[in-house]
C-alpha cells in the first residue's frame, strides 16, 4: 500500500487545490444561506469576486514600507507550497520528498506571519487590532494542532502526511480507537478556528470590533487583495485536506491509472463535503465568542487531544 | 599506541562509525609517556558492536578534502591565539588614538575568527577520532595546563568563531555611532575586553585539564564584565554588572565544588586522570557532582530561575557585545553541560541515571516557555531580545536533555539520541546566527536613533531598509518558519520528541511527549512577539523626532549583519551540509552513528529520520525542494499580483474612519500584547495602577494615570523572598553588635567552645 506519487502528481493536486478552494468557500456561504432561509449568492460567486479584484486598480496607504507590495505574494505562495503537502488524489509519501505535516503547519504559521507584519505596515487601529487578536489565537491553536497530528502520527510511525495516509489504509476507518476519536473532536473544535469562522472570528464582517483576519486584509486592494483572498479560501481547504488526510484515508489508494485518480477524486470530495456541512451547521448554529473566550473554547480542544495523546501512549 | 580489533567483530569499511575506547594513557599529556612534547596525540578506536541493520549504510562521499596534516591545524590555532593577543594588546595604542585601537583590537579580532574558522572546519571534516593537543607552558607547580582540540569543541570554535567574525566587522562604526565621545580608556577598555572576552571563549571550549578551564571561565567573566560596564548610563549599567558578576560567581563556585571533587580523587587535573577517577564513582556522588555541574552550568545559561543577569546585563552592554554575550557565550555553558553530562561523568558502559536527563529536559521546557512569555511584556528591544536567550536555551536543552534520556538505550533508543543531539547542536549554531544577526540590527536602531523602548520608534523600515529587511529575515528564522534554519533545528526537536515518546510507554513518555505541544507554544509565541517588535519598531508612523530623523546605518554594520544573514539563509536551505559537519561531534560524544548516518541518511538534501525501528518509511523532508517551491511559486503569484495589464495604482491615507491619521492612531506594542497577558495572567501576575485625578465633582475626570507592571515571577517568588530572609537574618545579627567588648568577648569564647567540642571530640 506504500506507492509513491510522483512529482507531478504532486503539482497537479496542489494546483486542484488552489482551484477548488473558493468552490469550497461558496458551498459554506450556500449552505449558511439556506439553513438561514435565504437564497444566497450562488457558489461560484468566490469565483467572480476574485475575477473582479485582479481586475481592479490598488490603493495603497502612504506611511508603508517597501515590504507591504510583496506581503501578498508570499502569502499566496506559502499557502500554495503548504497545499503541496496534501495528499488529496492518491496515497503514499512523494516521490522526491517535500515536507511533513509539521512543515505544513509552519508554512501556514509563516503566512499568518507575513499577514500580522503587513497588518501593522500601514498604520493605524484596525490593522493593529486585527493582528494582535490573530497572534493571540494562533499560539494557543498551534500547540492542540501538534497534539492531534503527534496522536495520529505515533500510530502511524511517520508524521509525512502521504505516509501516514497510506499506512493508515482503507479498512482503518472501521477500526477507530477512543484516541481516534478523542483526537478528531479536538480537530473538530479547532476548524473554526483554523478557517477563521465563527465561534472563532466571523469571515463576513467589518466591524473593528469583531474582525480577526479581515481586519488584517483591511489596507490591500486590487491584485493585493486577490492574492490574500485567494490565500485565504486555500488555507481552508488545506486545514480540511489536513483533518481527511489523517482521519479519513478512504479513497486514495494506489490504483493504476486515471480509475485510480478519479476514484480518488470523488472520494476526497466527499470527505471535504462532510467537513463543509460540519462548519456550515455550526456557523449557522453558534453566535461568535468573545475573544478572551476563545482560550476556553479551545481548551475543551486541548484537553480532548491531550487525552487522546495519552491514551495512545499509555 | 593502535588497539587491533577484536577478534570476530564485523568489519566495517565505515570506520569512522565505530565506538571509542576509555582513553587510558593515550595523549600526550600523560607523565609516563615518552612522547611528551610538541608533538600531537591520535586516539583510535575499536568496532562498533553489532546494532540495527539501518545504521551500516555509509555516509554520503567525501568532499574530498584530504585530511590536514597536524602541524598545521597546529599553527592555526597558534595564529588564532597570536591575533587575540594582538588585539587585546592594542589597548595600548590608546594613549594615541582611542580610534586606531578600537580599530586594530577589531581587525585582529576578525583575523582570529577567521583562523578559528579554518581550524574548527579543518577538525570537523576530519577523522572523528582525531584530537588535537596543544600542551601549554607550565604556569603551576602542581598541574599542567594542556589545550585538547577535540571535535566538539572543534564545532563550539566554530560558532564562536562565526559569531566572532560579524561583531568585529559591526564593532568599530557600532561604537563611533553610538557613543562618538568616549574617552580613549574606555575605547582601548572595549578593545581588550573583547579580544580577551572571545579568546576566553575559545580556550574554555578547547581546554584539556580543569585548571585551564577554570581560568579560562574566569577569564571570561570578567571581560565581559568589563564590557558590561564600559558604558555607563545613571548607574543602571553597574548594577546590572554587580548582579551579573555574583550570580556567575555563584555558578563559578558550584563548578568549582564539581571539579575539586573530581581532582582530589584522581590526584591530577587534566580531563583524561578525570574520566578515570570518575570511573569509580558510586551513583549518589556522581548524580551529585553532576547537579552541582548543571547547576553551575545552568547559571551562566540562564536556565529559569537562575536568568535574572540576563535581562539586565545584555541589554547594557554594546550591541555586538551582547550579540557574542547572547549567541555565544551561552553555549559555552552548554558546551560544559555536555562535557560533563557525556564525557566525565559518564558511566563506562550504562544508560545515565534518569534523573540528569529528566530534570535537563524539564528545566528546559519550563525555560522555553516563561522565557518567550515574559519577552512577549517587554518593550526595550535588547531586553525582549534577551528573554529570547532564555527561551532558546530552553529549546537546547529539551534537546540536550532529551539525548540524555536516550543514550545507550536497546532498541531505537540509539539513533533517537543522536537525532536529539543533533537538534540540540544544530540549534546551538541556528541561535547564534539569528540571535546574533537580531542583536546587531537592535544595535544599528539604537546607534542611529539612541531611543530604546520601541514604542517611542516606529516608521524606521522607510528610513532604514537594510536594518528593517535583516530584523525581518532574523525575525522569521526565530520563530522557526521554513524556510529558515530555525525551522531546521525545531523539526529535529519535534522529531526527537516523537521517536522518544514511541519509545516510552507509560507515564515517561507522556512527560516527552508533552514538551512537544510546549515547544509548539513558544513557537507561536515567539512569532507574535517578533510580530509585535518589528511592527511597532519599524512600521507604521514614526512617533519620536529621533525616529524621524533617523538614517541607514553605516556599510560595515551592514556587512556583520549579512554576513549573519547568509548564515541563516545558508543553514535553513541546505542543512544537510551542516549535519556532515556535525557528525564528528556526534559520533565522538555518544560513540554512535554520527548525525549524518542518521539524519541526512538520504543524501545531503533530505533530511529524514526513522521514528520507530519496525521497517516503516522514515519521515523525510528537504528543505532544499521546499526552498525552490516557494522561489517559484513567489514568482508565479509576482506575475498574478501585477496582473494582464497595468492597473492603476495610488496612494491614499491610511483609512482611520474619517480623522486625519496621526502617530497616535498606531497600535502600541503594549496593545498588542495586552491580549496575551490576559490569557496567561496566572503566569504573569500582572500589577495595574489607575489613579483618576477629578476636578471638582467626582464625575468629571481631569487627569488619568495608568501604570501596568509585569514582574518576572522568579524574582519575586524566589530572589526576593531570599533577599529578605538575608536582610532580616543580617539585621538581627546587627542587633547583637551592642558595642560592648565584654559581648564580643563572650561570644568569641563560646564560639571556641563549640568549635572543640565539634572537632576536638572526634580527634580521640
Amino acid at each position: 500500500m506504500t506507492g509513491e506519487r510522483p512529482l507531478g502528481l504532486v503539482l497537479l493536486e496542489m494546483i486542484l487545490l488552489v482551484l477548488i478552494g473558493p468552490l469550497v468557500t461558496g458551498v459554506i456561504q450556500k449552505l449558511k444561506a439556506r439553513l438561514q432561509c435565504r437564497a444566497g449568492a450562488d457558489i461560484l460567486q468566490p469565483y467572480r469576486d476574485l475575477a473582479k479584484l485582479f481586475r481592479k486598480g490598488t490603493v495603497q496607504a502612504d506611511t508603508t514600507s517597501g515590504f507591504f507590495r510583496s506581503i501578498p505574494v508570499l502569502v499566496l505562495a506559502a499557502t500554495v507550497a503548504a497545499g503541496a503537502l496534501v495528499p488529496v488524489l492518491r496515497a503514499g509519501p512523494p516521490a522526491f520528498p517535500l515536507g511533513d505535516a509539521l512543515m505544513l503547519l509552519g508554512l501556514l504559521a509563516l503566512a499568518r506571519f507575513l499577514t500580522a507584519v503587513g497588518a501593522l505596515d500601514a498604520g493605524g487601529a484596525f490593522g493593529g487590532m486585527g493582528a494582535s487578536r490573530e497572534m493571540t489565537i494562533a499560539p494557543l491553536v498551534e500547540p492542540v494542532l501538534m497534539m492531534v497530528v503527534f496522536s495520529t502520527a505515533m500510530a502511524a510511525g511517520t508524521t509525512e502526511l502521504g505516509a501516514l495516509a497510506a499506512h493508515r489504509g482503507t479498512s482503518w476507518i472501521f477500526a477507530w480507537r477512543a484516541a481516534d476519536f478523542l483526537a478528531f473532536a479536538a480537530l473538530l473544535v479547532l476548524l473554526p478556528a483554523e478557517t477563521g469562522r465563527i465561534p472563532v472570528d466571523n469571515p463576513d464582517t467589518h466591524l473593528e470590533l469583531t474582525m480577526l483576519h479581515e481586519g488584517m486584509l483591511l489596507e490591500h486592494s486590487g491584485p493585493g487583495l486577490g492574492c490574500m483572498v485567494l490565500a485565504s479560501h486555500t488555507r481552508q481547504i488545506v486545514t480540511l485536506g489536513l483533518g481527511a488526510a489523517l482521519f479519513f484515508p478512504i479513497g486514495p489508494t494506489d490504483g493504476p491509472g486515471v480509475m485510480g485518480l478519479a476514484v480518488g477524486a470523488g472520494a476526497f470530495a466527499g470527505k471535504i463535503l462532510a467537513l463543509v456541512i460540519y462548519l456550515a451547521l455550526v456557523e449557522s448554529s453558534y453566535a461568535k465568542l468573545r475573544l478572551f473566550r476563545v482560550p476556553q473554547y479551545l481548551g475543551v480542544g486541548f484537553v480532548c487531544a491531550l487525552t487522546a495523546l495519552a491514551l495512545r501512549i499509555l | 599506541m593502535p588497539k587491533l580489533p577484536r577478534p570476530g567483530a564485523e568489519q566495517n569499511r565505515c570506520a569512522q562509525y565505530n565506538a571509542p575506547d576509555r582513553l587510558r594513557g593515550c595523549t600526550s599529556s600523560e607523565r609516563g609517556n615518552p612522547n611528551r612534547g610538541f608533538r600531537t596525540a591520535f586516539i583510535t578506536r575499536s568496532e562498533l558492536p553489532a546494532g540495527p541493520g539501518r545504521w551500516r549504510t555509509c555516509p554520503p562521499p567525501d568532499v574530498g578534502v584530504s585530511a590536514p596534516s597536524q602541524e598545521l591545524l597546529l599553527a592555526g590555532v597558534l595564529l588564532m591565539s597570536a591575533c587575540y593577543g594582538i588585539g587585546a594588546l592594542s589597548c595600548l595604542l590608546a594613549p594615541w588614538s582611542g580610534r586606531l585601537a578600537l580599530g586594530v583590537g577589531h581587525l585582529a579580532a576578525l583575523a582570529g575568527g577567521l583562523a578559528g574558522l579554518g581550524v574548527s572546519v579543518a577538525i570537523l571534516l576530519g577523522d572523528p577520532g582525531q584530537t588535537l593537543a596543544v600542551p601549554l607552558p607550565d604556569l603551576f607547580p602542581f598541574a599542567r595546563l594542556s589545550l585538547v582540540v577535540d571535535s566538539l569543541a572543534a564545532f563550539f570554535v566554530l560558532v564562536i568563531s562565526l559569531v566572532a567574525i560579524a561583531a568585529a566587522l559591526y564593532g568599530p562604526a557600532y561604537l563611533r555611532a553610538h557613543s562618538p565621545d568616549a574617552a580613549p580608556a574606555r575605547q582601548a577598555a572595549q578593545a581588550l575586553g573583547l579580544n580577551v572576552f572571545i579568546a576566553c571563549m575559545v580556550f574554555v571550549c578547547c581546554a584539556g585539564d580543569a585548571l585551564t578551564f577554570l581560568l579560562c571561565w574566569e577569564g571570561m567573566t570578567l571581560a565581559s564584565y568589563l564590557l558590561v560596564v564600559s558604558e555607563d548610563r545613571h548607574g543602571e549599567n553597574a548594577h546590572a554588572g554587580l548582579l551579573y558578576m555574583v550570580m556567575t560567581h555563584g555558578g563559578t563556585a558550584l563548578l568549582l565544588v564539581a571539579f575539586l571533587s573530581l581532582t582530589e580523587r584522581a590526584g591530577a587535573f587534566d580531563f583524561t586522570a578525570l574520566r578515570a577517577a570518575a570511573g569509580n564513582l558510586d551513583g549518589v556522588t556522581r548524580t551529585t557532582l553532576f547537579f552541582l555541574a548543571f547547576g553551575g552550568f545552568a547559571a551562566k545559561a540562564g536556565a529559569i530561575p537562575l536568568h535574572v543577569w540576563l535581562p539586565r546585563a545584555h541589554p547594557a552592554a554594546p550591541s555586538h557585545v551582547s550579540a557574542l554575550m547572547s549567541g555565544v557565550m551561552l553555549k559555552v555553558a552548554i558546551y560544559g553541560m555536555l562535557r560533563f553530562g557525556f564525557d566525565l561523568l559518564a558511566p563506562a558502559a550504562a544508560p545515565l541515571p534518569s534523573s540528569w536527563g529528566w530534570t535537563v529536559l524539564f528545566v528546559g521546557t519550563i525555560s522555553a516557555v516563561l522565557g518567550v512569555l515574559y519577552a512577549l511584556q517587554q518593550h526595550d528591544l535588547k531586553r525582549l531580545l534577551a528573554f529570547h536567550s532564555v527561551e532558546n536555551i530552553g529549546i537546547i536543552l529539551i534537546g540536550v536533555g532529551l539525548a540524555m534520556i536516550l543514550w545507550r538505550r536497546e532498541g531505537a533508543g540509539g539513533a533517537l539520541a543522536t537525532v536529539a543531539l543533533t537538534a540540540a547542536l544544530l540549534h546551538i549554531a541556528n541561535h547564534a546566527a539569528f540571535k546574533g544577526l537580531l542583536f546587531l540590527a537592535a544595535g544599528s536602531v539604537l546607534a542611529r536613533t539612541h531611543v530604546r523602548n520601541m514604542e517611542d520608534l516606529g516608521g524606521l523600515a522607510r528610513r532604514m531598509p537594510w536594518t528593517a529587511g535583516l530584523f525581518l529575515l532574523g525575525a522569521v528564522a526565530i520563530s522557526a518558519l521554513p524556510p529558515l534554519n530555525g525551522f531546521v533545528s525545531e523539526w529535529l526537536t519535534f522529531q526527537a520528541l516523537l521517536g522518544g515518546a514511541g519509545h516510552f510507554h507509560g507515564p515517561a513518555g507522556l512527560g516527552i511527549v508533552f514538551s512537544a505541544p510546549m515547544l509548539a507554544l513558544t513557537g507561536g509565541l515567539a512569532a507574535a512577539c517578533f510580530a509585535k517588535a518589528f511592527g511597532v519598531t519599524f512600521l507604521g508612523r514614526a512617533r519620536t523626532p529621533e525616529a524621524e530623523h533617523a538614517t541607514e546605518a553605516p556599510p560595515s554594520m551592514i556587512a556583520g549583519m549579512v554576513w549573519l544573514a547568509v548564515l541563516c539563509v545558508a543553514l535553513g536551505v541546505a542543512p544537510g551540509y551542516a549535519i556532515r559537519l556535525l557528525d564528528a561531534p556526534t559520533a565522538a560524544l555518544l560513540q554512535g552513528p554520527g548525525a549524518s548516518a542518521v539524519v541526512t541518511a538520504r543524501g545531503p538534501l533530505v533530511l529524514s529520520t526513522a521514528l520507530t525501528t519496525s521497517g516503516m518509511d522514515a519521515t523525510a523532508i528537504s528543505m532544499t525542494m521546499m526552498a525552490a517551491l516557494l522561489i517559484a511559486l513567489t514568482g508565479v503569484a509576482w506575475v498574478l499580483r501585477r496582473g494582464l495589464r497595468r492597473a492603476s495604482q495610488r496612494s491614499a491615507p491610511t483609512w482611520t474612519c474619517g480623522m486625519s491619521p496621526t502617530a497616535r492612531f498606531d497600535y502600541t506594542a503594549t496593545a498588542f500584547a495586552k491580549p496575551l497577558r490576559l490569557v496567561f495572567a496566572a503566569l504573569y501576575r500582572p500589577r495595574r495602577e489607575v489613579i483618576r485625578e477629578t476636578a471638582g465633582t467626582p464625575y468629571v475626570f481631569r487627569r488619568i494615570h495608568y501604570a501596568g507592571e509585569v514582574v518576572d515571577l522568579a524574582e519575586t517568588q524566589i530572589y526576593h523572598r531570599v533577599q529578605r530572609g538575608i536582610t532580616a537574618l543580617s539585621r538581627s545579627i546587627r542587633a547583637r553588635s551592642t558595642g560592648r567588648i565584654y559581648g564580643y568577648i563572650g561570644f568569641v569564647l563560646g564560639a571556641l567552645f563549640v568549635t572543640l567540642l565539634l572537632f576536638g571530640v572526634g580527634q580521640r
